[in-house]
């Protein structure tokens, strides 16, 4: 804290002559957006995933037991829940899509 | 016997333990953690630590919901030194919070992804498995020839029997770690708040999995041949201010080692929690 200088990164990767490793940035990708497609709702835990999101939409009843992320089954209010997961779901992956972007620019 | 500099009722916090050894201020460490603690989860935070430790405090201790001053355990030594990591199993007695962050000094956070653990137990939940930077297939660390390493790195516990029972038993296990070691065949001596936490939880779960103990993402290490920089300074407001805008940006530089040739590879990384295992590291990033 205070120091008034920092590492230069860019002048440290150019005089490692380092490759940049697209391999492991997607992979860094897919972990840190892992942690947020995950939410507690409705006394259990969930992951806003095209499965999950898939099998709530693949029924029309009000209410449903669903088996989550801790292999519990939850009675859970479906429509809330379905709602709750796409936008998740929605706001989640169009963040990763837009980091992924400019990964790929990389190449 | 602790002491306690001062204390406020929060229902949620986090707890730091510090104590410097020959090598490392972990105490100037905690300040930085906490610090960003306060700054992504908003949360108070108590720090554990011993008179030394605490008189080489460079920055402002305000940062310090309380201080808990403790006899410091020396039994440990690694490398012809004291390494202070014993006494772990006191969080749950010392931690003035309903529901606590038990966190590493060394882990950066730059997000408020740890608030999500809050709602995934309703006792106790720490770290199954990790995700090597610049390394994404390394195997998960395993404990002698036995179970996998759980991580102390980060737990979070609410008052509770259960996470009581654990804690206790974190403790019979670190008075018994050379005991311990020999039936899960690992190397004694030195002992690992990993390995300790990892015996605990295993015997309060009666040998089996509980999947709720485990936080449903990847501790996220910087490890070996693996090195970090931060990409901008952290910002002080005013210079010499309480409030500080971080740098969440980061350079990972990894040391590819083939035919005892090395080439060097990189990435950035951003806004994502991570644990230091190198501790000069921290520090470079702590001091700008």
């Amino acid at each position: 804290m205070g120091v008034l200088f920092t590492m230069d990164t860019t002048k440290l990767i150019k005089d490692a002559k380092a490759r940049f490793s697209h391999n492991s940035a997607k992979a860094y990708l897919k972990e840190k957006y892992k942690s947020k497609l995950v939410i507690a709702e409705q006394g259990g835990l969930w992951n806003a995933d095209a499965q999950t999101i898939g099998f709530l939409n693949s029924f029309s009843d009000e209410t449903l037991v669903v088996i989550d992320t801790f292999d519990n089954p939850v009675k859970v209010d479906r429509t809330q829940l379905l709602e709750s997961l796409t936008k998740t779901y929605n706001n989640v992956m169009t963040e990763w899509n837009s980091e992924w972007k400019e990964l790929e620019r990389k190449r | 016997m602790e002491r306690i500099r001062k204390k406020t009722v929060n229902t949620r916090g986090a707890i730091l333990f510090a104590f410097n050894s020959s090598k490392y201020n972990y105490a100037d460490m905690a300040v930085y953690t906490a610090r960003r603690i306060k700054s992504f989860l908003d949360l108070p935070t108590t720090l554990v630590t011993d008179v030394d430790s605490l008189k080489t405090i460079s920055a402002d201790i305000n940062v310090f919901d309380s201080i808990i001053e403790v006899e410091p355990d020396l039994s440990n030594i690694k490398e012809q030194t004291s390494w202070i990591n014993k006494g772990r199993y006191q969080a749950y007695e010392l931690s003035p919070y309903e529901e606590t962050l038990l966190i590493d000094v060394d882990y950066l956070v730059n997000s408020d992804t740890l608030l999500k653990t809050f709602d995934l137990s309703d006792t106790f939940c720490c770290h199954s498995n990790t995700h090597m930077l610049m390394h994404p297939e390394a195997a998960q660390e395993k404990m002698g020839y036995s179970y996998e390493t759980l991580w102390a790195t980060v737990i979070m516990f609410k008052k509770s029997e259960r996470a009581k029972q654990i804690f206790d038993t974190l403790q019979m296990v670190q008075d018994n770690y050379e005991h311990y070691a020999g039936i899960h065949s690992f190397i004694g001596g030195v002992y690992r708040n990993d390995y300790g936490l990892t015996i605990a939880l295993k015997i309060v779960n009666g040998h089996t999995d509980v999947p709720s103990d485990y936080i449903p993402w990847n501790l996220v290490h910087v490890g070996k041949n693996t090195s970090v920089y931060a990409n901008e300074v952290d910002v002080q407001v005013p210079t010499d201010g309480n409030v500080f805008d971080f740098n969440t940006e980061f350079t990972i530089m990894f040391d590819h080692w083939k035919k005892s040739k090395v080439r060097k590879e990189y990435m950035l990384i951003k806004d994502m929690d991570f644990h230091v295992m190198n501790k000069d590291l921290f520090v470079e990033i702590m001091n700008g």
